[in-house]
Protein backbone atom coordinates (compact mmCIF):
# COMPACT_ATOMS: atom_id res chain seq x y z
CA UNK A 1 0.00 0.00 0.00
CA UNK A 2 2.93 2.41 1.24
CA UNK A 3 4.75 1.52 -2.38
CA UNK A 4 1.93 3.34 -4.10
CA UNK A 5 2.40 6.98 -2.63
CA UNK A 6 6.30 6.47 -4.28
CA UNK A 7 4.74 5.17 -7.20
CA UNK A 8 2.57 8.28 -7.95
CA UNK A 9 5.73 10.81 -8.20
CA UNK A 10 7.25 7.80 -10.16
CA UNK A 11 4.79 6.97 -12.90
CA UNK A 12 3.30 9.92 -15.03
CA UNK A 13 0.15 7.76 -15.93
CA UNK A 14 -0.17 7.81 -12.15
CA UNK A 15 0.07 11.06 -10.99
CA UNK A 16 -2.66 12.24 -13.96
CA UNK A 17 -5.05 9.97 -12.51
CA UNK A 18 -4.63 11.36 -9.19
CA UNK A 19 -4.72 15.20 -10.88
CA UNK A 20 -7.86 14.18 -12.99
CA UNK A 21 -9.02 12.71 -9.21
CA UNK A 22 -8.79 16.06 -7.96
CA UNK A 23 -9.75 18.29 -10.52
CA UNK A 24 -12.71 16.14 -11.27
CA UNK A 25 -13.92 16.48 -7.56
CA UNK A 26 -14.06 19.83 -8.00
CA UNK A 27 -16.42 20.41 -11.19
CA UNK A 28 -18.15 17.53 -9.51
CA UNK A 29 -18.32 18.85 -6.32
CA UNK A 30 -19.75 22.03 -6.88
CA UNK A 31 -22.60 21.05 -10.11
CA UNK A 32 -23.07 18.19 -7.82
CA UNK A 33 -23.96 20.51 -5.21
CA UNK A 34 -26.32 21.96 -7.58
CA UNK A 35 -27.66 19.05 -9.20
CA UNK A 36 -28.85 17.53 -6.00
CA UNK A 37 -30.20 20.75 -4.79
CA UNK A 38 -32.56 21.18 -7.52
CA UNK A 39 -33.32 17.40 -7.99
CA UNK A 40 -32.15 17.37 -11.51
CA UNK A 41 -30.21 13.94 -10.86
CA UNK A 42 -32.21 12.16 -13.05
CA UNK A 43 -31.89 14.69 -15.88
CA UNK A 44 -28.28 14.44 -15.43
CA UNK A 45 -28.37 10.78 -15.62
CA UNK A 46 -30.20 11.35 -19.12
CA UNK A 47 -27.36 13.31 -20.19
CA UNK A 48 -24.46 11.34 -19.48
CA UNK A 49 -26.06 8.84 -21.50
CA UNK A 50 -27.08 10.53 -24.22
CA UNK A 51 -23.73 12.24 -24.57
CA UNK A 52 -22.33 8.62 -25.84
CA UNK A 53 -24.26 9.81 -28.95
CA UNK A 54 -21.90 12.26 -29.66
CA UNK A 55 -18.53 10.08 -29.01
CA UNK A 56 -20.31 7.33 -31.07
CA UNK A 57 -20.47 10.37 -34.04
CA UNK A 58 -16.69 11.84 -33.07
CA UNK A 59 -15.18 8.85 -33.97
CA UNK A 60 -17.45 8.03 -37.21
CA UNK A 61 -15.99 11.72 -38.20
CA UNK A 62 -12.76 11.07 -37.29
CA UNK A 63 -12.75 13.92 -34.67
CA UNK A 64 -12.42 14.42 -30.98
CA UNK A 65 -14.69 12.39 -28.98
CA UNK A 66 -14.86 15.03 -26.14
CA UNK A 67 -16.03 17.56 -28.61
CA UNK A 68 -18.26 15.49 -30.64
CA UNK A 69 -19.17 14.60 -26.72
CA UNK A 70 -19.85 17.77 -25.77
CA UNK A 71 -21.77 18.87 -28.55
CA UNK A 72 -24.48 16.00 -28.50
CA UNK A 73 -24.96 16.23 -24.29
CA UNK A 74 -25.00 19.92 -24.24
CA UNK A 75 -27.73 20.02 -27.35
CA UNK A 76 -29.76 17.25 -25.70
CA UNK A 77 -29.67 18.93 -22.36
CA UNK A 78 -30.92 22.37 -24.52
CA UNK A 79 -33.24 20.06 -26.33
CA UNK A 80 -34.29 18.38 -22.67
CA UNK A 81 -34.69 22.04 -20.90
CA UNK A 82 -37.12 23.02 -24.13
CA UNK A 83 -39.05 20.52 -24.32
CA UNK A 84 -39.55 20.18 -20.39
CA UNK A 85 -41.85 23.57 -20.52
CA UNK A 86 -43.92 22.84 -22.92
CA UNK A 87 -47.03 21.55 -21.31
CA UNK A 88 -48.01 18.32 -23.47
CA UNK A 89 -44.67 16.61 -23.11
CA UNK A 90 -43.43 15.36 -19.60
CA UNK A 91 -40.03 15.95 -18.59
CA UNK A 92 -39.33 12.69 -17.66
CA UNK A 93 -40.59 10.92 -20.56
CA UNK A 94 -38.70 13.45 -22.05
CA UNK A 95 -35.23 11.99 -20.64
CA UNK A 96 -35.77 8.27 -20.72
CA UNK A 97 -36.45 8.94 -24.77
CA UNK A 98 -33.07 11.00 -24.73
CA UNK A 99 -31.54 8.60 -22.57
CA UNK A 100 -31.85 5.53 -24.76
CA UNK A 101 -31.42 7.17 -27.86
CA UNK A 102 -27.77 8.94 -27.31
CA UNK A 103 -27.01 5.10 -26.64
CA UNK A 104 -28.58 3.47 -29.76
CA UNK A 105 -26.67 6.30 -31.31
CA UNK A 106 -23.25 6.06 -29.70
CA UNK A 107 -23.25 2.05 -30.63
CA UNK A 108 -24.22 2.43 -34.09
CA UNK A 109 -22.04 4.64 -35.29
CA UNK A 110 -19.18 2.80 -33.35
CA UNK A 111 -20.27 -0.52 -34.72
CA UNK A 112 -20.14 1.54 -38.40
CA UNK A 113 -16.45 2.85 -37.34
CA UNK A 114 -13.94 1.30 -40.07
CA UNK A 115 -10.78 -0.10 -39.08
CA UNK A 116 -9.91 0.64 -35.52
CA UNK A 117 -12.42 0.19 -33.02
CA UNK A 118 -12.33 2.14 -29.68
CA UNK A 119 -12.81 0.15 -26.33
CA UNK A 120 -16.41 0.34 -25.56
CA UNK A 121 -15.48 -0.56 -21.97
CA UNK A 122 -13.46 2.44 -21.25
CA UNK A 123 -16.37 4.68 -21.99
CA UNK A 124 -18.62 2.74 -20.00
CA UNK A 125 -16.55 2.14 -16.98
CA UNK A 126 -14.27 4.84 -16.99
CA UNK A 127 -10.38 4.92 -17.64
CA UNK A 128 -8.88 6.98 -14.97
CA UNK A 129 -5.39 5.83 -15.26
CA UNK A 130 -5.12 6.45 -19.33
CA UNK A 131 -5.58 10.05 -18.43
CA UNK A 132 -4.04 12.56 -21.12
CA UNK A 133 -2.36 15.82 -20.65
CA UNK A 134 -5.27 17.22 -22.91
CA UNK A 135 -7.94 15.74 -20.47
CA UNK A 136 -6.42 17.26 -17.39
CA UNK A 137 -6.26 20.95 -19.56
CA UNK A 138 -9.70 20.73 -20.62
CA UNK A 139 -10.78 19.57 -16.88
CA UNK A 140 -8.73 23.09 -15.55
CA UNK A 141 -10.40 25.35 -18.00
CA UNK A 142 -13.76 23.89 -17.22
CA UNK A 143 -13.24 24.55 -13.36
CA UNK A 144 -11.52 28.12 -13.69
CA UNK A 145 -14.97 28.85 -15.44
CA UNK A 146 -16.95 27.00 -12.77
CA UNK A 147 -15.65 28.06 -10.38
CA UNK A 148 -15.32 32.07 -10.90
CA UNK A 149 -18.92 31.64 -12.40
CA UNK A 150 -19.98 30.06 -9.42
CA UNK A 151 -18.20 32.76 -7.13
CA UNK A 152 -19.68 35.42 -9.23
CA UNK A 153 -23.21 34.88 -9.31
CA UNK A 154 -23.31 32.72 -6.00
CA UNK A 155 -26.32 34.06 -4.70
CA UNK A 156 -28.00 34.57 -8.12
CA UNK A 157 -27.82 30.53 -8.68
CA UNK A 158 -28.78 30.02 -5.05
CA UNK A 159 -31.88 31.80 -5.14
CA UNK A 160 -32.83 31.04 -8.93
CA UNK A 161 -32.35 27.15 -7.50
CA UNK A 162 -34.67 27.90 -4.86
CA UNK A 163 -37.26 29.25 -6.18
CA UNK A 164 -37.42 30.33 -9.59
CA UNK A 165 -40.98 32.34 -9.66
CA UNK A 166 -39.14 34.43 -7.04
CA UNK A 167 -36.48 34.94 -8.55
CA UNK A 168 -38.70 35.82 -12.06
CA UNK A 169 -40.80 38.32 -9.64
CA UNK A 170 -37.34 39.92 -9.02
CA UNK A 171 -36.59 40.59 -12.55
CA UNK A 172 -33.64 38.03 -12.69
CA UNK A 173 -32.84 36.42 -16.19
CA UNK A 174 -33.85 32.57 -15.06
CA UNK A 175 -33.76 31.62 -18.34
CA UNK A 176 -30.31 32.80 -19.32
CA UNK A 177 -28.77 31.24 -15.99
CA UNK A 178 -30.64 28.36 -16.15
CA UNK A 179 -28.90 27.49 -19.91
CA UNK A 180 -26.05 28.23 -18.74
CA UNK A 181 -26.10 26.00 -15.78
CA UNK A 182 -27.57 23.23 -17.95
CA UNK A 183 -24.47 23.84 -20.55
CA UNK A 184 -22.29 23.22 -17.17
CA UNK A 185 -23.98 20.22 -16.35
CA UNK A 186 -23.59 18.62 -19.41
CA UNK A 187 -19.87 19.67 -20.16
CA UNK A 188 -19.03 18.89 -16.56
CA UNK A 189 -20.05 15.61 -16.97
CA UNK A 190 -18.74 14.78 -20.07
CA UNK A 191 -15.09 16.03 -19.06
CA UNK A 192 -15.87 13.46 -15.78
CA UNK A 193 -16.37 10.16 -18.25
CA UNK A 194 -12.89 9.23 -18.17
CA UNK A 195 -12.75 8.81 -14.51
CA UNK A 196 -15.72 6.57 -13.77
CA UNK A 197 -16.78 6.09 -16.79
CA UNK A 198 -20.83 6.69 -18.31
CA UNK A 199 -22.41 3.53 -16.46
CA UNK A 200 -21.32 4.80 -13.23
CA UNK A 201 -20.99 8.59 -13.27
CA UNK A 202 -24.00 10.25 -11.83
CA UNK A 203 -23.09 8.47 -8.54
CA UNK A 204 -19.72 11.14 -8.51
CA UNK A 205 -22.22 14.09 -9.11
CA UNK A 206 -24.71 12.54 -6.28
CA UNK A 207 -23.18 10.76 -3.48
CA UNK A 208 -20.82 13.61 -1.87
CA UNK A 209 -23.06 16.47 -1.75
CA UNK A 210 -25.73 13.87 -0.49
CA UNK A 211 -23.09 12.64 2.16
CA UNK A 212 -22.20 17.16 3.03
CA UNK A 213 -26.01 17.44 2.95
CA UNK A 214 -26.03 14.85 6.31
CA UNK A 215 -24.29 17.41 8.07
CA UNK A 216 -24.77 20.93 6.54
CA UNK A 217 -28.08 22.95 5.35
CA UNK A 218 -25.42 25.65 3.48
CA UNK A 219 -25.71 25.29 -0.12
CA UNK A 220 -22.08 26.67 0.00
CA UNK A 221 -20.28 24.64 2.67
CA UNK A 222 -22.33 21.64 0.80
CA UNK A 223 -20.19 22.83 -2.19
CA UNK A 224 -16.94 22.89 0.17
CA UNK A 225 -17.57 19.29 1.79
CA UNK A 226 -18.47 17.82 -1.36
CA UNK A 227 -15.41 18.33 -3.37
CA UNK A 228 -13.51 17.45 -0.23
CA UNK A 229 -15.28 14.26 0.29
CA UNK A 230 -14.92 13.93 -3.66
CA UNK A 231 -11.20 14.20 -3.49
CA UNK A 232 -10.87 11.93 -0.10
CA UNK A 233 -13.40 8.84 -1.72
CA UNK A 234 -11.80 8.91 -5.36
CA UNK A 235 -7.97 9.11 -3.83
CA UNK A 236 -8.76 5.90 -1.40
CA UNK A 237 -10.98 3.93 -4.79
CA UNK A 238 -8.04 4.44 -6.70
CA UNK A 239 -5.43 3.30 -4.18
CA UNK A 240 -7.75 0.11 -3.63
CA UNK A 241 -8.05 -0.54 -7.07
CA UNK A 242 -3.59 -0.39 -7.80
CA UNK A 243 -3.27 -2.14 -4.78
CA UNK A 244 -5.89 -5.34 -5.19
CA UNK A 245 -5.98 -4.84 -9.06
CA UNK A 246 -10.28 -3.91 -9.18
CA UNK A 247 -11.50 -1.72 -11.92
CA UNK A 248 -10.81 1.67 -10.76
CA UNK A 249 -14.60 3.60 -11.20
CA UNK A 250 -16.46 0.92 -9.69
CA UNK A 251 -13.56 0.93 -6.50
CA UNK A 252 -14.70 4.70 -6.54
CA UNK A 253 -18.24 4.36 -6.20
CA UNK A 254 -17.81 1.58 -3.55
CA UNK A 255 -16.11 3.63 -1.32
CA UNK A 256 -18.39 6.98 -1.49
CA UNK A 257 -21.31 4.22 -1.34
CA UNK A 258 -19.50 3.37 2.03
CA UNK A 259 -18.55 6.84 3.34
CA UNK A 260 -21.99 8.05 3.12
CA UNK A 261 -23.24 4.60 5.27
CA UNK A 262 -20.18 5.58 8.01
CA UNK A 263 -21.59 8.91 7.99
CA UNK A 264 -25.46 8.33 8.28
CA UNK A 265 -24.97 6.09 10.86
CA UNK A 266 -22.63 8.07 12.71
CA UNK A 267 -25.13 11.24 12.46
CA UNK A 268 -27.94 9.13 13.45
CA UNK A 269 -25.98 7.88 16.50
CA UNK A 270 -25.85 11.60 17.24
CA UNK A 271 -29.28 12.36 16.98
CA UNK A 272 -30.17 9.50 19.31
CA UNK A 273 -27.46 11.03 21.93
CA UNK A 274 -28.71 14.50 21.48
CA UNK A 275 -32.56 13.41 21.68
CA UNK A 276 -31.26 10.97 25.06
CA UNK A 277 -29.59 13.96 26.73
CA UNK A 278 -32.91 16.56 25.83
CA UNK A 279 -35.62 14.03 27.25
CA UNK A 280 -33.11 13.73 30.10
CA UNK A 281 -33.06 17.47 31.14
CA UNK A 282 -36.87 17.69 30.50
CA UNK A 283 -37.23 14.90 33.23
CA UNK A 284 -35.09 16.31 35.64
CA UNK A 285 -36.98 19.71 35.54
CA UNK B 1 -52.66 58.76 -5.91
CA UNK B 2 -50.83 57.42 -8.35
CA UNK B 3 -51.43 54.94 -10.75
CA UNK B 4 -49.10 51.43 -10.03
CA UNK B 5 -50.22 49.31 -13.02
CA UNK B 6 -53.20 48.99 -15.51
CA UNK B 7 -54.73 46.30 -17.45
CA UNK B 8 -56.65 46.72 -20.87
CA UNK B 9 -59.11 44.07 -22.57
CA UNK B 10 -56.40 41.69 -21.56
CA UNK B 11 -56.75 38.53 -22.77
CA UNK B 12 -54.26 35.42 -21.19
CA UNK B 13 -53.66 31.57 -21.23
CA UNK B 14 -51.28 29.09 -21.77
CA UNK B 15 -50.18 27.70 -25.47
CA UNK B 16 -53.81 27.67 -27.39
CA UNK B 17 -56.08 27.75 -24.14
CA UNK B 18 -57.25 30.97 -22.90
CA UNK B 19 -57.81 31.08 -19.10
CA UNK B 20 -58.71 34.77 -18.80
CA UNK B 21 -61.03 36.84 -21.20
CA UNK B 22 -61.14 40.94 -21.52
CA UNK B 23 -59.49 41.92 -18.07
CA UNK B 24 -58.99 45.89 -17.11
CA UNK B 25 -58.35 47.00 -13.64
CA UNK B 26 -56.16 49.42 -12.53
CA UNK B 27 -54.01 49.23 -9.72
CA UNK B 28 -53.28 52.46 -7.17
CA UNK B 29 -51.35 52.92 -4.19
CA UNK B 30 -52.77 51.90 -1.06
CA UNK B 31 -55.64 49.79 -2.47
CA UNK B 32 -55.77 46.72 -0.84
CA UNK B 33 -57.40 44.25 -3.65
CA UNK B 34 -59.14 41.05 -2.22
CA UNK B 35 -58.83 38.71 -5.13
CA UNK B 36 -61.59 35.68 -5.43
CA UNK B 37 -62.96 33.25 -7.15
CA UNK B 38 -63.35 28.72 -7.91
CA UNK B 39 -60.24 26.88 -8.28
CA UNK B 40 -59.44 26.85 -12.00
CA UNK B 41 -61.14 30.31 -12.58
CA UNK B 42 -57.58 32.18 -13.32
CA UNK B 43 -56.87 33.31 -9.52
CA UNK B 44 -53.34 32.52 -10.58
CA UNK B 45 -52.86 33.06 -14.15
CA UNK B 46 -53.83 36.96 -13.58
CA UNK B 47 -50.74 36.54 -10.89
CA UNK B 48 -48.39 35.42 -13.19
CA UNK B 49 -49.44 38.09 -15.36
CA UNK B 50 -48.74 40.98 -12.99
CA UNK B 51 -45.95 39.10 -11.98
CA UNK B 52 -44.64 39.49 -15.81
CA UNK B 53 -43.79 35.49 -16.17
CA UNK B 54 -46.46 35.23 -18.75
CA UNK B 55 -47.51 37.91 -21.44
CA UNK B 56 -51.31 39.08 -22.62
CA UNK B 57 -52.34 37.07 -25.96
CA UNK B 58 -54.10 40.55 -26.41
CA UNK B 59 -54.29 44.06 -24.84
CA UNK B 60 -51.89 46.24 -22.63
CA UNK B 61 -50.17 45.44 -19.44
CA UNK B 62 -48.97 48.79 -18.28
CA UNK B 63 -46.98 49.88 -15.34
CA UNK B 64 -45.90 53.08 -14.04
CA UNK B 65 -42.96 53.49 -12.37
CA UNK B 66 -42.18 56.35 -9.96
CA UNK B 67 -38.07 56.17 -10.50
CA UNK B 68 -35.67 53.54 -12.41
CA UNK B 69 -34.78 51.48 -9.33
CA UNK B 70 -37.80 51.45 -7.47
CA UNK B 71 -38.89 47.96 -6.30
CA UNK B 72 -42.39 47.19 -7.62
CA UNK B 73 -43.09 43.91 -6.68
CA UNK B 74 -43.15 41.98 -3.25
CA UNK B 75 -43.86 38.19 -4.07
CA UNK B 76 -45.63 35.74 -1.22
CA UNK B 77 -46.03 32.85 -3.56
CA UNK B 78 -48.22 29.71 -2.41
CA UNK B 79 -45.45 27.50 0.63
CA UNK B 80 -46.71 24.31 -1.06
CA UNK B 81 -44.32 25.00 -4.32
CA UNK B 82 -41.27 25.20 -2.14
CA UNK B 83 -39.24 22.74 -1.90
CA UNK B 84 -38.72 21.52 2.01
CA UNK B 85 -35.82 20.16 1.49
CA UNK B 86 -33.63 22.60 -0.65
CA UNK B 87 -30.13 23.12 1.79
CA UNK B 88 -30.72 27.30 2.53
CA UNK B 89 -31.11 29.11 5.30
CA UNK B 90 -33.62 31.48 6.21
CA UNK B 91 -31.35 34.75 6.42
CA UNK B 92 -30.43 33.77 2.85
CA UNK B 93 -34.15 33.44 1.97
CA UNK B 94 -35.14 36.96 3.19
CA UNK B 95 -32.04 38.74 1.29
CA UNK B 96 -32.59 36.87 -2.18
CA UNK B 97 -35.69 39.19 -1.94
CA UNK B 98 -33.19 42.47 -2.56
CA UNK B 99 -31.97 40.46 -5.83
CA UNK B 100 -33.39 42.92 -8.00
CA UNK B 101 -32.36 46.04 -5.59
CA UNK B 102 -28.89 44.84 -5.27
CA UNK B 103 -27.55 43.83 -9.06
CA UNK B 104 -25.25 41.68 -9.83
CA UNK B 105 -22.83 42.42 -6.77
CA UNK B 106 -24.69 42.00 -3.51
CA UNK B 107 -24.45 46.45 -2.56
CA UNK B 108 -23.34 46.27 1.54
CA UNK B 109 -23.70 42.99 3.05
CA UNK B 110 -23.42 44.40 6.28
CA UNK B 111 -26.43 46.63 5.89
CA UNK B 112 -28.27 43.78 4.11
CA UNK B 113 -28.10 41.42 6.66
CA UNK B 114 -29.45 44.12 9.56
CA UNK B 115 -31.94 44.68 7.37
CA UNK B 116 -32.95 40.93 6.81
CA UNK B 117 -32.99 40.64 10.64
CA UNK B 118 -35.10 43.79 11.68
CA UNK B 119 -37.67 42.76 9.08
CA UNK B 120 -37.34 39.15 10.58
CA UNK B 121 -37.60 40.67 13.89
CA UNK B 122 -41.10 42.50 12.64
CA UNK B 123 -42.68 39.56 11.15
CA UNK B 124 -41.42 37.72 14.64
CA UNK B 125 -39.00 34.77 13.51
CA UNK B 126 -35.88 36.52 14.09
CA UNK B 127 -34.73 33.60 16.15
CA UNK B 128 -34.87 31.79 13.59
CA UNK B 129 -32.39 33.29 11.26
CA UNK B 130 -29.99 30.51 11.41
CA UNK B 131 -32.83 27.84 10.74
CA UNK B 132 -32.81 25.93 7.30
CA UNK B 133 -35.87 26.10 5.62
CA UNK B 134 -36.88 21.84 6.38
CA UNK B 135 -36.61 23.20 9.86
CA UNK B 136 -39.96 25.50 9.55
CA UNK B 137 -43.23 25.01 10.13
CA UNK B 138 -45.80 26.06 7.49
CA UNK B 139 -47.00 29.30 9.48
CA UNK B 140 -42.93 30.19 10.14
CA UNK B 141 -42.45 30.03 6.45
CA UNK B 142 -44.81 32.04 5.88
CA UNK B 143 -43.88 34.76 7.95
CA UNK B 144 -40.15 34.18 6.84
CA UNK B 145 -41.06 34.58 3.03
CA UNK B 146 -43.51 37.64 3.86
CA UNK B 147 -39.83 38.94 5.46
CA UNK B 148 -38.60 38.01 1.82
CA UNK B 149 -41.35 40.32 -0.10
CA UNK B 150 -41.09 42.59 2.31
CA UNK B 151 -37.66 43.90 2.34
CA UNK B 152 -36.90 45.32 -1.10
CA UNK B 153 -39.83 47.81 0.64
CA UNK B 154 -42.11 47.30 -2.88
CA UNK B 155 -44.75 49.24 -3.81
CA UNK B 156 -47.35 46.46 -4.57
CA UNK B 157 -47.38 43.58 -2.23
CA UNK B 158 -48.97 40.05 -4.10
CA UNK B 159 -50.09 37.22 -1.59
CA UNK B 160 -51.07 34.18 -3.09
CA UNK B 161 -53.06 32.28 -0.28
CA UNK B 162 -51.37 33.12 2.29
CA UNK B 163 -53.76 31.27 4.65
CA UNK B 164 -53.41 28.02 3.67
CA UNK B 165 -51.10 25.83 6.32
CA UNK B 166 -51.25 27.68 9.03
CA UNK B 167 -53.23 28.65 12.30
CA UNK B 168 -56.20 31.03 13.23
CA UNK B 169 -53.66 33.06 15.19
CA UNK B 170 -51.12 33.66 12.62
CA UNK B 171 -54.06 34.22 10.23
CA UNK B 172 -55.21 37.21 12.31
CA UNK B 173 -51.59 38.54 13.19
CA UNK B 174 -50.64 38.77 9.39
CA UNK B 175 -53.87 39.94 8.62
CA UNK B 176 -53.54 43.20 11.32
CA UNK B 177 -49.72 43.59 9.90
CA UNK B 178 -51.11 43.66 6.04
CA UNK B 179 -53.44 46.50 7.32
CA UNK B 180 -50.73 48.16 8.83
CA UNK B 181 -48.79 47.81 5.74
CA UNK B 182 -51.29 49.26 3.87
CA UNK B 183 -51.20 52.77 4.74
CA UNK B 184 -47.37 52.14 2.65
CA UNK B 185 -48.11 50.07 -0.25
CA UNK B 186 -50.41 48.92 -2.20
CA UNK B 187 -51.73 45.11 -1.56
CA UNK B 188 -53.36 42.33 -3.85
CA UNK B 189 -54.39 39.23 -2.16
CA UNK B 190 -55.77 36.22 -2.99
CA UNK B 191 -57.47 34.00 -0.72
CA UNK B 192 -60.41 31.14 -0.37
CA UNK B 193 -61.32 32.37 2.73
CA UNK B 194 -63.82 35.39 1.31
CA UNK B 195 -65.36 35.84 4.63
CA UNK B 196 -62.42 37.07 6.46
CA UNK B 197 -60.53 39.11 4.00
CA UNK B 198 -63.46 40.82 3.49
CA UNK B 199 -63.56 42.89 6.71
CA UNK B 200 -59.86 43.78 5.53
CA UNK B 201 -59.85 44.44 1.93
CA UNK B 202 -60.74 47.67 0.63
CA UNK B 203 -62.02 46.20 -3.18
CA UNK B 204 -62.51 42.63 -4.59
CA UNK B 205 -61.86 41.15 -7.54
CA UNK B 206 -63.95 38.37 -8.82
CA UNK B 207 -61.77 35.95 -10.73
CA UNK B 208 -63.61 33.25 -13.01
CA UNK B 209 -62.52 33.69 -16.79
CA UNK B 210 -63.08 36.92 -16.77
CA UNK B 211 -62.75 39.79 -14.13
CA UNK B 212 -65.63 42.01 -12.33
CA UNK B 213 -63.70 44.47 -10.28
CA UNK B 214 -66.30 45.33 -7.07
CA UNK B 215 -65.04 48.60 -5.89
CA UNK B 216 -65.54 47.94 -2.30
CA UNK B 217 -65.75 45.24 0.36
CA UNK B 218 -69.08 44.44 0.81
CA UNK B 219 -71.02 42.27 -1.84
CA UNK B 220 -73.82 39.73 -1.45
CA UNK B 221 -74.20 36.09 -2.68
CA UNK B 222 -76.68 37.54 -4.91
CA UNK B 223 -73.83 39.61 -6.47
CA UNK B 224 -71.55 36.93 -6.31
CA UNK B 225 -73.79 34.53 -8.90
CA UNK B 226 -74.03 37.63 -10.79
CA UNK B 227 -70.32 37.33 -11.33
CA UNK B 228 -70.50 34.61 -11.74
CA UNK B 229 -68.24 33.69 -9.00
CA UNK B 230 -69.06 30.36 -7.45
CA UNK B 231 -66.68 30.35 -4.57
CA UNK B 232 -66.64 28.64 -0.78
CA UNK B 233 -69.26 31.70 0.25
CA UNK B 234 -72.26 28.99 0.16
CA UNK B 235 -70.48 26.57 2.33
CA UNK B 236 -69.17 29.50 4.76
CA UNK B 237 -73.24 30.38 5.04
CA UNK B 238 -73.03 33.97 6.03
CA UNK B 239 -70.99 36.75 5.24
CA UNK B 240 -70.12 38.79 7.95
CA UNK B 241 -70.63 42.74 7.21
CA UNK B 242 -74.24 42.42 5.94
CA UNK B 243 -74.72 44.49 3.14
CA UNK B 244 -76.41 47.79 3.47
CA UNK B 245 -79.75 48.20 1.68
CA UNK B 246 -79.02 51.29 -0.33
CA UNK B 247 -75.92 49.42 -1.09
CA UNK B 248 -76.74 48.52 -4.64
CA UNK B 249 -78.35 51.89 -5.37
CA UNK B 250 -74.40 53.50 -4.84
CA UNK B 251 -73.40 51.80 -8.31
CA UNK B 252 -69.75 51.21 -6.48
CA UNK B 253 -69.19 48.31 -8.85
CA UNK B 254 -68.16 47.82 -12.26
CA UNK B 255 -71.02 46.38 -14.39
CA UNK B 256 -69.84 44.44 -17.09
CA UNK B 257 -71.49 42.38 -19.46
Amino acid sequence: MISIFKDIFEYQFLKNAVLAAFLVSIAAGIIGTYITSRRLVFLSGGITHASFGGIGIAYYMGISPVIGAIVFSVLSAFGIEVLSHRKNIREDSAIGILWAFGMAVGIIFIFLTPGYAPNLMSFLFGSILTVTNSDLIYLIILNLVVILFFILFYRQILYIAFDQEFARSQKIPVNFFNYILIAFIAIAIVLSIRVVGIILLISLFTVPPTIANVFSNHFGKIIFWSILISFIGAFIGLLLSYSINIPSGAAIVVVFVLMFGIVKSVSVLFQHINRKKKLKVIIDK
Amino acid sequence: MGKILDLIDVTVGYGSDVILRDVNIDVLDNDFIGVIGPNGGGKTTLLRLLLGEINPFQGQLNFYPLSKNETLFGYLPQVSTIDRKFPIKVIDIVLSGLMSRNGLFGGDKKKNKEKALEILRIAGVDHLHNYSVGELSGGQLQRVFLSRALISEPRLLILDEPNTFVDNKFEKELYELLKELNKKMAIIIVSHDVGTITSYVKTIACVNRNLHYHRSNRITAEQLASYDCPIQVISHGKIPHTVLLDHLKEKDHDQHI
